[in-house]
């Protein structure tokens, strides 16, 4: 799949977020690098199409975020995943692996 | 987010939305100077750098008034918040029906009361009958 072409579904955004925060608290661009770097640069999103998710999955309660500075020194708000948050990762995962896997076989079959 | 403060988040949005708004406007700003100062390191001109962010970044407005539109939102699922009306209902229905049967039936008022108990109770049943369609579709 070329990098331009690879789309993301809502859902797997919401799980691309929980997993890139699940190291610790970044801000929202800490978090597109984060997903870059976890994927192997495969994945490019659109920079922007991540903070309508980040607001979302903190109305969730997922996730939370709090202000502070950053390494350069300016301020920036900061995400971190809830107890909740590490469940719903683990949860998604788990479909995930199990939709593959079943999409593997249907690809697979004669 | 506690629900406490998932409410009171929800409240000040309303309240504050050009607060809310400046914020959301201070984080995608946030971005988009980091997106820059990256473009600067991998060595673009400062003007080349914030131009690639601004495009990397995607419609910076509309991103916004998204994250506005979010923070708006009703934060609770409604389903609970239904449920307990039609149980309101249902328990208005019978006290209807109950007030209606101890009343004298041959009083204008007595078949008053009988018909509301009835148009409300018929209500009460069509509701029913739609949530449990809707449930096994």
């Amino acid at each position: 799949m070329s990098k331009a072409k690879a789309g993301l579904l809502q859902g797997t955004l919401d799980m691309l977020i929980l997993k890139a925060l699940f190291a610790g608290p970044l801000h929202g661009y800490g978090i597109g690098q984060r997903i870059a770097q976890i994927s192997g640069d495969e994945l490019k999103i659109e920079e922007g199409s991540l903070y309508p998710g980040l607001y979302r999955l903190e109305r969730r309660g997922w996730i939370e975020s709090e202000w502070d500075v950053s390494a350069n020194n300016q301020r920036a708000k900061f995400y971190k995943l809830t107890r909740a948050g590490r469940k719903q990762l683990i949860i998604e995962e788990q479909n995930w692996e199990r939709l593959a896997s079943a999409t593997m076989k249907a690809l697979r079959a004669n | 987010m506690s629900r406490i403060k998932t409410t009171v988040d929800f409240i000040h949005a309303w309240q504050c939305p050009d607060e809310i708004a400046d914020e959301v406007e201070a984080e995608l700003s946030f971005h988009v100077q980091m997106r820059t100062s990256a473009n600067i390191e991998k060595g673009m001109a400062p003007h080349e750098a914030q131009l690639a962010a601004w495009q990397s970044f995607g419609d910076f407005d509309r991103v916004k008034v998204s994250c506005c539109e979010i923070k708006r939102d009703f934060p609770f699922d409604l389903k609970p918040i239904k449920m307990g009306l039609y149980i309101a209902i249902a328990c208005l229905a019978g006290a209807v029906a109950l007030i209606a049967v101890n009343l004298p039936h041959h009083t204008p008022f007595g078949v008053l009361w009988q018909l509301i108990a009835i148009a409300v109770l018929m209500r009460a049943f069509l509701i029913g009958r739609k949530k449990q369609d809707n449930a096994t579709k």
